[in-house]
Parts: C-alpha cells; structure tokens; sequence
C-alpha cells in the first residue's frame, strides 16, 4: 500500500515536473549539451512570445549552468540599442534580436558575424524554417538568398499572417478572395460585428497587411530580384486588381475608421467579439487565448489565408538573432552555444509549450497534433507559402513608399491606379538611385 | 501682451550694464564667477561637441563600416534633397498650424486659470495640486489612453455621442479631424505647463498696486490690461517661448495616436525627421532637416516677438 | 493677485470647476481603466467589476521590473532637479543681477536656447558615444548629468523672469546694511523667488520623470526608468491598456507626494533663512 502510494506520487511528481518544465523526461537527449560558457547577455523586444522566450531561457540556465541576461526592450528602442551597440568599440550585447527588416543595414555596414565564422562551417538544422530564406545574405546581388548566401543568424520566430476567425459565426473559413469577401459582407451588422478587418494604418501597417492580397492576385512590387531583375512592377493589372479587392474588402466589411487602424485595433476588435474575421500575425494569437484579454477564448480558430487566381499568398515578417563582430571570440563562442540549444527539439518543444512560435517543422507538426495547438497547422501552411517580399536592401525605403500610397488609396486622397502608379514611379527611382537594373511597366490609366 | 525686446531679440533680458568707475569688491568677483561657471561648465562639456557633431552631419552623407562611421563631405546633395523635398515643406505647414492653435489655447486658458485661482480665497493648494497631474503622466501612457478615449467603437467619446444619437465620430481617422483631435490631447496635456508658470508669475505681483487700484475703483479687466499684463510680461514670453519650442517638438503621443495619418494630415516635422533620421537611417539628412527645424522655430519665436510687440502698442 | 468678489468670484468659481473637471475626468479614465482587465477595456465598458490585476501585473509580474524603474526615476528625477535648480539658478541670478559684459549673458542665453530647440533624438548618439567612454554608459549618473543638461535653458530662463521681478532697490538696502553679494542672495533675494523656485522645480522634476528618449539609449534592463518600463507595454502584436494604466497610476503616486513633500522643504528652508 504504502509503496503503491509512494509510486503515484512519484509518478505524479514526474508528470508536474514535465509540465512545469515543458519537456518530455525521456527528451534529454533532444537537446545539446553545449560545455560551460561565458555569460552572456540577449539584447530582445517585448512581445507576446517574450514570455515564452524567458521560460526557455531559463531553462538553458538550469540545464547548461551558463548565465543569460535579458535586456527587455520597447520595440524601437531595440533598433536604436542595437545600432549604438554595434557603433561602439565593444557591444555590450552577445546576441542582438533584429527585426528582418532592420537587418540589412547592418549587413551592409559588415557589423555582424556570418555564423559559420564562429563555428566552423555551421549551417541550420534541416528541420527549421529558413522563412522564406531571410536568414541568408548574398551581398553580391544584394539580396537575401541561400544561393550564395552567407548565413547571418537563426530564427527567434518566423512571423505569418493566419486568417483569424470566428468558428461561431463562420462555418468554414473562406478559400478564396471572392470567397471573404461574400461571407464577410454577410455577417456585416455593424457596430456589433464586423465581417474582417485588417491593418489600414500608414506605414508598414497597411503594407504588409496588403501583401497576400498581392500576392495571391499574382502581383509582385519587383519582377525577379533573385535574378537581379529589378523592373518595378507594382503598377501591373494583378496588383491593381488586388488593390481594388483589398479596398472592398476593408470597406465592406471593416469599421469605418480602417484608414488608421493598427495592430491594436485590429486585435481588440477580434478579442471584444466584434469581428467575425481579421488577418493578423501569429505572434498575436496568444491574445486571442487569454481570457483576461478575450472574450472569444472558446470560439476562436486560425486558418490558412485564402488563395487567389496567383495561388496561396503569405508575407513573412521575422525576427533574427544575430551576433555582432565587435565581441570577443569567447563571447561569441557562447552566443552561438545558446542558439544551437535553442534550435534543438527539447527546447523548441519548450519554447512552444511557454507561448513562444517554434521554427522547427517537427515540434510544429508534433505539437499540432495536441490540443490547445490547433492553430499550429494553419500557422505551418502558411509560413511553407510563405515569401519575403523586400529580400533586397531598399527595403526599407520601398516599404515607406507603399506605405504611404497604399493608405492613400484606401482613405480616398488617391484612386488606386494612381496610387500605384506614384508608388511605382518612386521605387523605380529608388532602384535607380542604388545602381540596380530597373526598369518599369506602361502606367495604368487613371 | 507685449514682449520686452530684449527677449525677442535673443539677447539678455534685464542684464544690468556694467557700471564705471565703482571697482567691484573681490568677494563680489568671486561671488560673480562662483555663479555662473557650473551653469558653464555644464553647457560645455555636455552640449557643445553633439551641437558640433549636428552641424558636421547636416552637410554630410553618412556610412557605417565595420571601422564606424565614414563622413563624406555632401552639402550641395543634401541641400538639394531639401528643395526637392515637398513632403517636408507640407509637414512644416501642418506643424506650424499645430503649434500655433495648440499654444494659444494653452496660453489663454493658463492665464485664465492661473488669474482664478490666485483670485478665490479657497482651494489653491488642491488646485495647484490636481493641475500637475497630466504632465506627470508619460507622454507614451497619454497617446495610448487617449487612443482609447477616442477608439472609434468603444471609446468613452463616441459612446456618450451614441447616447444621444449621434453617429461615431472617426476622430482620429477622418483626415479633416486627426489634426484637432492631436490637438486637444496636446492642450489637455500642457495647459498646466503655462498654468504653473504663470501662477508663480501671479503670486509674485505686488500686492498694493493692485489694492491701491481696487481702492481707485478699476474693475477686475482694467486691472488685468494695465496691471498684471504688463508686469507679467516676461513671464508670459518665457512660457510662450517655452511652450512654442515643445510644441515644434512634438513627438511621443502624434507618434502613438497617429504615426502621421492618415495620410500625411498629422505628419509633423519631428515624425518626418524620425522617419528619416531613425528608420531610413540616413543622418546626414535627417541632421539637416533637424537644423531646418531649428530655423523655423528660430524664425516662429521672431514673428511672434514682432507681433506681440505690434499688438502691445 | 486680484481677489475676486461677488458675481466675479462665482464667474471664477464655475471657470475652475470646469477648468479642474478638464483636467481631472481623463485622469480618472485613466484609473478606471487600470482597475479593469483587459476584455473590459477592448469592450468599452462603463460598469466593470474592479480587479487589482493589472497592479499586480505590474509590481509583481515576471516581465516586469516596476519597482526598479520607479527607484531609479525617483533618483535620476530627484538629484537631476536638485542640480538643475542650484546650477540654474545661480546662473540666473549672475545673468539678472551681477555685472556680466552684454555679449558674455548674450551668448549664454542664446547657447541654452539653440540647444533647447535640437530635437533630442539627434544628440543622443554622440551622449552615447561619449557617456561610454567616459564609462557611464549604464548609469544613473549618466542620467542623470545629461537631465541636468537638457533642463538647465528652461531653469536659467524661468529664474531670471522670476529674480527681474524684484526691485533692485531691496538689494541695495541690503548692500547698505553691509552684506557682500552673497549674503544679499541668499538673505534676501532668494526667499522672494520661492513661488519661481516650485514652478521651475516642479516642471525640471516632470521633465526628467518623463524623458524617455536618452533613457532608453542609456540604460539598461537595471538601470531603465519609468517611461522606458511604461513603453514595454506598447508593444507590437499585443495590447496591454490595463498594465499601461496602472503603471501609469503607479508612476504619478511617487512622483506627486515627493512633489509636495519637496514644495513644503523649499518653502520652510528659504524663508527659514530669511527670518534669520
């Protein structure tokens, strides 16, 4: 008797302690045993998968014995660290988390070191997610590729877009453009419900969140800069289309003030129960789980995004841990031992269990197996659709262009030929600017 | 409201002229020197070599290299970026029409507050007291709660408009109203930067001037015109001066509210030179639309220390 | 001042009421909102059951570091106002009332009101540069020393209105009785300037409290401040209204009773020297 009870509370001690630390007792060996390091310290952002990320870290703490500081930081503030770390004589970062779109800035200022020159010939496990091969640097055709590419850094996540919706008033989710567009002007009853809505804001807000309409339609900003054709294309007949149907959309179905609505607004409306569908990143969807934040908590599904005539069409938008060159060897000797720990199956399996997005196919495609975890397949079909659309270095600049204009067009100051047709003139000059091959399509007529 | 002209001319205002042929006593010398070397000292070390750093950048086109930055000497370029440049010169003009209704808003309901408050024989500590509490709220809280104030669906401001059957108003994304909307969050935010200023300013008046002229039977407005604005002058241009540089610099809660829309109807000059300067990284623009906004402001406090002067006669 | 009567002082009353309404309904917005979870925030409602949750979160949660950063903005806000009142106003009591050549107080005033008017976000890369070599990179010192620098023009500005007030005449009477410069300063002059001192004291205190900015840049995960603790809760991809209510509520409680406690000590400590 006594010893029976011993067992189960053994057992039972095993069980919480699997859960509390998110791994599988047996998993041991899934992660790597990385010897004693140097302390380090992790310049991150907060965000909703912050949570996640500590727990892992603590983790490594625990099993490895070597110390990691956090240095938690407003989303901006990270650019402007980051920059003054790398500016310094000695970062007093390891590891510095950079939004993709910050990153080839400081590649071309050749202020990071290519992983493989810390560890001898290093490349990405076969299980993890390259999104959309943004973690590869060709610096001859000045563009994110593997083919030639040098690796740069790992993924701390691998941001998509999933459609979230409503399985209480949306039976099954749209398949296509049309589709949407027919079912949430049908639930349309505002101000109680609004059929979809995603971000109108200015800036990178309408812009990524226009992207797999683009996509799907079959329209591209540039023709093939893999290939170093550079002819802008954002003013073709797809694009115009897509444009057009974007527009419809967010009229038809999403509050009226969709012109200025960002991340915040478009996740609260989802959360408080007043849309039956929005297009958000998977990094958000812990917000639509929590139920001091949801009112949806029981109701709430992702999906994959909707086709169009060009396909499935997703933009990925990601993080990179990256290490800077301005340390010590040791230091980035351990940098690089806590990333490789943290790609491994144990603590991606962790990472996940905490609220973090894993990058790793097989903890995705196990994970998404369990309850609670549902959301993992639609998350996976989008990010294998998934591209990265401004892979060249005038990225930036091109993004504030299509930022602008796209808002434009959507609150009416321009039509949507001719906001593409600016937005084409104006990238044109900035491929010119920077000496690429460019080149540009007839002007739709306005 | 008149300027003394000392301050509108951006030279010393009230600096007594060295008197001859009285030789200063040494303690008063030391006393002299003892004063205003911390304030020197501090300017110097602190403010000369980024004010320097500024300048340098404004006429040069900025690379960082693996070695740091690398300073090519580009001022004819920049210059021309800046003529072409239409979107900065339309920012310029939203910010200007931003500062000026924003400020004397500011300024009018300072003073009156101010005036009342000194003027009720009760309750001036709590007043005072309450009136501090918007500016120390940090100005990322205020964009964020005055986002929810004015949220489209759920904000407090067009529920109390449904009660009344009203339709939503989208205050912050209707093109025409964004800018107004910024503005009363910015006069809610800083009437009690004026307020407390000019209260001090008040407090400090003589006493029997006043009383005397109460006794002589002036009402309150004459005593106002001919009393307290006069003497508060100074005050009043160094609350204003204060004022009209913050607003030039407006950021924080624009940027929350915002971010510049829709479409550029609340894009002020410092969103633009933090888009140029931080997220396009380009600093040797962004140093020169940076000195751009400093002649402006420069230029705005001169206008307005004319006007005053003109309106004062 | 001008005491109001009759049918004035209600005029005057009605105008405060609505002035203090103004200024006090969004405030209390603000703390409805810190007492609400985050669903009743999103919905919009008026009639909630309060939950301290949102405190909680916020002193005590995991992410957050709270009561570090309200410690180092009272320090940074505190010593940075100290200094900033002591340089200043020496400084503008020499440029009011001491014998300084035109072109030296002109080219003072002129400096401190140039370098109010650069945006910060451009100098904070060189404060960096600097403040690590100098190694205070990381330290509320740092802090501290470029708060004093960003708010001495508004402190030298507001004091010389402030001591220009004062008829020259008092201070000669001082002279007369055999005071040095000095002793007329501290004895007489100073205690006349009390209400200025709290004005420009308060707004130096604000300043600091709120500086975001160079706070950012300069710190880090120990050594941050209030605004930079209240930002993480913007945060891309999440709302966090409720947090970002209540830190703020929780960030003017210090800042208000060290406000009023340091008005009082100004007070009793100047006029104090006066009586003497």
């Amino acid at each position: 008797m006594i010893i029976h009870a011993t067992r189960r509370a053994h057992l039972a001690g095993t069980a919480l302690a699997v859960i509390l630390a998110g791994v599988p007792a047996l998993a041991q060996d899934s992660f790597l045993d990385v010897g004693e390091q140097e302390p380090i310290t992790i310049l991150i952002n907060s965000s909703p998968w912050y949570g996640g990320f500590e727990s892992v870290v603590a983790l490594y703490e625990e099993q490895t014995g070597n110390l990691v500081e956090l240095d938690a930081t407003p989303y901006n503030g990270v650019l402007e660290k980051a920059r003054n770390a790398v500016r310094t004589a000695e970062s007093p970062y390891d590891i510095l988390n950079i939004d993709s779109g910050w990153t080839i800035e400081f590649y071309e200022s050749d202020v990071l070191r290519p992983l493989g020159e810390i560890v001898e010939g290093y490349t990405l496990p076969e299980e993890v997610y390259t999104c959309g091969d943004s973690y590869f640097w060709n610096e001859e055709k000045q563009y994110r590729t593997s083919e030639g590419g040098t690796l740069m850094a790992v993924p701390p996540n691998c941001n998509v877009h999933v459609l979230v919706y409503r399985t209480d008033l949306v039976e099954t989710p749209p398949a296509t453009y049309d589709d949407l567009l027919a079912q949430c002007q049908a639930i349309q009853s505002p101000p109680e419900v609004y059929g979809f809505a995603t971000r109108g804001e200015r800036g990178n807000g309408i812009h990524y969140d226009f992207m797999p309409f683009l996509l799907s339609y079959g329209g591209r900003i540039v023709a093939d800069p893999a290939s170093g054709d550079y002819t802008v294309t954002i003013n073709s007949p797809e694009a115009l289309t897509a444009l057009e149907r974007f527009i419809e959309v967010e009229h038809g179905c999403a509050p009226a003030n969709v012109g200025a609505m960002g991340q915040g607004d478009v996740i609260q409306l989802m959360a408080a129960g007043n849309a039956a569908m929005v297009e958000t990143v998977v990094a958000a969807w812990a917000n639509y789980v929590d139920p001091t934040k949801s009112a949806v908590v029981d109701t709430v599904a992702a999906a994959p995004m909707p086709e169009g005539p060009g396909g499935r069409g997703v933009a990925i938008g990601n993080w990179h841990f990256a290490v800077p060159r301005n340390i010590p060897d040791e230091r980035a000797q351990a940098a690089m031992a806590f990333m490789q720990w943290f790609l491994t199956e144990g603590a991606q399996t962790a990472y996940a269990e905490a609220g973090g997005i894993p990058v790793r196919r097989d903890v995705i495609e196990t994970l998404g197996q369990q309850p609670g975890y549902e959301w993992m397949a639609a998350y996976q079909t989008n990010l294998e659709a998934g591209v990265h659309p401004l892979g060249f270095s005038e990225g930036a600049a091109v993004e504030q262009v299509m930022g602008l204009r796209l808002n434009q067009a959507l609150v009416g100051e321009l039509s949507p030929a001719a906001a593409l047709n600016s937005a084409a003139r104006e990238i044109q000059e900035i491929f010119a600017q920077s000496g690429r091959q460019t080149g540009s399509l007839d002007p739709l007529p306005e | 409201m008149s300027f003394p002209s000392e301050i509108s001319s951006g030279a010393a205002p009230a600096a007594v002229p060295p008197r001859r042929h009285r030789r200063e006593p040494s303690g008063d010398r030391w006393f002299r020197w003892a004063t205003l070397l911390p304030a020197v000292i501090v300017l110097v070390v602190l403010t000369v070599w980024p004010v320097a750093n500024l300048l340098r950048m404004a006429v040069s086109t900025i690379e960082f290299t693996r070695d740091g930055a690398s300073f090519a000497f580009t001022p004819a370029e920049n210059l021309r970026r800046l003529a072409g440049d239409d979107l900065f010169f339309i920012n310029l003009r939203t910010t200007v029409i931003f500062v000026v209704v924003s400020v004397i808003l500011e300024m009018v309901l300072g003073f009156l507050l101010a005036l009342m408050v000194s003027g009720v024989p009760r309750g001036k500590g709590l007043v005072r007291t309450l009136m501090i509490l918007p500016i120390l709220v940090p100005p990322v809280a205020i964009g964020s709660m005055w986002k929810l104030v004015y949220n489209h669906d759920f904000g407090i401001l067009n529920q109390a408009l449904g009660v009344v059957g009203l339709g939503p108003v989208g205050w912050l994304s209707n093109p025409d109203l964004a800018l107004w909307s910024v503005v009363l969050v910015d006069v809610w935010h800083w009437t009690p930067f004026v307020f407390l200023i000019l209260f001090a300013g008040i407090e400090g008046l003589p006493r029997e001037v006043i009383e005397a002229a109460r006794v002589d039977g002036a009402t309150t407005w004459q005593i106002v015109r001919r009393i307290v604005l006069p003497l508060m002058a100074p005050a009043i241009a160094v609350a204003f001066i204060f004022r009209a540089i913050l607003a030039f610099k407006v950021f924080d809660q624009i940027f929350l509210l915002t971010s510049g829309g829709p479409g550029t109807a609340t894009e002020v000059v410092s969103l633009r030179l933090y888009r140029v300067f931080f997220d396009q990284n380009e600093l040797g623009y962004g140093a020169l639309l940076s000195v751009v906004i400093i002649l402006a402001v420069v230029a705005f406090l001169l206008t307005a220390g004319a006007l005053a002067r003109r309106v004062g006669r | 001042m001008i005491p109001l009567k009759g049918r004035e002082l209600w005029l005057g009353y009605a105008f405060l009421a609505a002035g203090v309404l103004a200024i006090v309904v969004p405030f209390l917005f603000i703390l409805a909102t810190s007492l609400k979870y985050e669903i009743a925030i999103m919905q919009g409602r008026v009639i909630f059951e309060p939950t301290l949750y949102n405190y909680n979160d916020v002193l005590f949660g995991r992410r957050s570091n709270f009561v570090r950063n309200i410690t180092n903005s009272l320090i940074v806000a505190g010593a940075s106002t100290l200094i900033v009142l002591t340089v200043g106003t020496l400084a503008a009591y020499s440029l009011s009332r001491l014998r300084w050549a035109r072109w030296i107080s002109g080219a003072f005033l002129g400096w401190t009101m140039l370098f109010n008017t650069i945006p910060v976000l451009t100098v904070v890369g060189p404060w960096y540069l600097m403040f690590q070599q100098a190694g205070l990179y990381d330290t509320l010192l740092g802090l501290v020393l470029t708060h004093v620098a960003i708010n001495l023009p508004m402190t030298v500005w507001l004091m010389m209105t402030f001591f220009g007030d004062i008829p020259a005449e008092l201070e000669e009477a001082a002279r007369v009785d055999g005071a040095g410069q000095a002793q007329a300063f501290r004895r007489v002059i100073l205690p006349l300037v009390v209400p200025g001192l709290i004005a420009a004291g308060v707004l130096a205190f604000v300043f600091s409290w709120n500086e975001f900015t160079v706070a950012l840049n300069l710190t880090s995960r120990g050594t941050a401040t209030v605004p930079v603790g209240i930002a993480n809760f913007a945060e891309q991809y999440e709302v966090q209204n409720g947090n970002m209510a209540a830190a703020s509520v929780l960030s003017t409680i210090p800042a208000l009773i060290l406000m009023i406690f340091g008005q009082r000590f100004v007070v009793q400590g100047l006029t104090m020297g006066a009586v003497k």
